[in-house]
């Protein structure tokens, strides 16, 4: 394999390593684990590429991402080498013009992105969408998250107050990944719902505001169940943006029981969710936002594009009605991403 | 024993610019506002056009806003530019 090109430090010890990388800003706060060669080799050779190959361009400031930086900052996010597939496809995901990179990691909104792994891989390297699904859950999508938010703050100078203009942001910029319980459901996995063949390993990435949680464990009707996250569409449409796009909807076993046994798939839901969440601009007037209704108080608003917008999960842990919803960072003007995981897929983007 | 450890920053930086020439004056020239469509950003550049006009004999300005407040500036605007003396940005938020 190539020489690696990247400067190199020598240090007395861990915590030596330690300050070095916060000294220099290169961390999110947390420890890191210290990027060796050998580490960074090895996931370079587990995703079959060259340090230099170039995944994108963050075409507005015209940054190159290469392998090899992609590494460094998944060895230092605790990634092993069997998760770095999975960082890479994610980023060559972001690169794509439709998810507006620089916007989405720059804008004042505070969005994080938020991975969604899908297929055989999830099995692979131990990523879980069961208890805890939004938070915690287990180490691989702890650590792809993770390399996610140091990639952007080393390779791109995604800093608080340098390129990162956050208000305030949230707790899915130290990481924001999930894998769907694909195991535990009738539906039809994320990753298939947008064109991946069955079998195939994905990763879908979206500008992601943090998540709603709801609770709803007083009905068997689908349609109630369903009505309860329109409605957290409709605050969120009310209380932080009223366009339409992506939204994620998060949905557990107990929830997702009621709805498999009544035969409702994830394009049902989406229909149903496209029709009942939406808004009239005047409703702004109720919440303190008055001032920027004008005369179209009478438009209406929906919360999804179009029913395939909606991006339906089955995670979560198996008991308790609690749902989310993960609004996108500002409506249409970014877009989820899915791209297959490998290797193959990247050199062919390549060529 | 010493750890050897990586730099994880981006150390491959774009080629810088080339700088546009200084003016002397701003007396007679065409000055061009490139807004990100904010609500802050409207009143604010139509104050500092009509301060360019009236204070520093400013002959035109030219007020123009991109599609998309978090993209770079659509690819007429970007052209157009070619035709001002100087051009102001920045973000109203």
């Amino acid at each position: 394999m190539q020489q690696l090109s990247s400067r190199s430090y020598e240090v007395d010890d861990l915590m030596s390593a330690q300050e070095l990388y916060h000294s220099n800003g290169w961390t999110d706060g947390l420890p890191v684990v210290p990027p060796t060669e050998s580490a960074v080799r090895a996931c370079l050779e587990r995703a079959g590429l060259p340090p230099d190959h170039v995944i994108g361009v963050e075409s507005v400031r015209e940054q190159p991402i290469t392998a090899e930086k992609l590494a460094i900052n998944a060895v230092m996010a605790g990634c092993l080498p069997m998760h770095f597939p999975v960082v890479l496809a994610a980023w060559s995901a972001m690169v794509k013009e439709e998810f507006l990179l620089h916007g989405t990691t720059s804008s004042t909104g505070g969005c994080a992105v938020l991975v969604i792994i899908n297929g055989p891989i999830r099995k692979e390297i131990g990523a879980s969408g069961g208890f805890n699904a939004l938070g915690n859950s287990d180490r691989a999508t702890a650590c792809i998250g993770r390399a996610i938010r140091l990639g952007l703050i080393n390779i791109l100078d995604v800093r608080p107050g340098g390129i990162d203009r956050s208000t305030l942001g949230h707790p899915g910029k130290f990481s924001y990944c999930i894998a769907e319980d694909e195991e535990d459901t009738t539906w039809t996995p994320l990753g298939q719902m947008r064109g991946i063949p069955p079998g195939v390993s994905s990763v879908t990435v979206m500008a992601s505001m943090g998540p709603r949680q709801l609770m709803n464990e007083w009905t068997h009707e689908p349609e109630e169940i369903l009505e309860t996250f329109a409605a957290e569409m409709r605050a969120s449409q009310r209380h932080y943006s009223i366009y339409g796009g992506n939204q994620i909807v998060v949905i557990p076993k107990q929830l997702r029981d009621i709805l498999q046994k009544a035969g409702w798939s994830k394009a049902d839901i989406g229909r149903f969710l496209h029709e009942r969440a939406r808004i009239k601009r005047k409703e702004w007037a109720d919440v303190g936002k008055g001032a920027v209704v004008r005369d179209r108080g009478e438009s209406i608003y929906t919360a999804l594009d179009s029913p395939e917008s909606c991006l339906v999960v089955a995670a979560g842990g198996p008991a308790g009605g609690f749902g989310a919803v993960i609004a996108p960072w500002m409506g249409h003007k970014t877009k989820a991403v899915t791209v297959p995981i490998g290797a193959k897929y990247v050199k062919r983007e390549e060529a | 024993m010493t750890i050897r450890v990586l730099d994880p920053t981006n150390e491959a930086k774009p080629a810088a610019g080339e700088e546009a020439p200084r003016l002397i004056s701003l007396r007679g020239t065409t000055v061009g506002f490139i807004s990100n469509g904010k609500e802050g950003a409207k009143e604010y550049f139509n104050h500092l056009g009509r301060m360019l006009e009236t204070e520093y004999g400013v002959a035109k300005v030219v007020h123009r806003i991109k599609s998309n407040y978090s993209a770079p500036a659509d690819k007429h605007i970007v052209d157009e530019i070619r035709s001002w003396h100087a051009v102001v940005t920045g973000i109203g938020d």
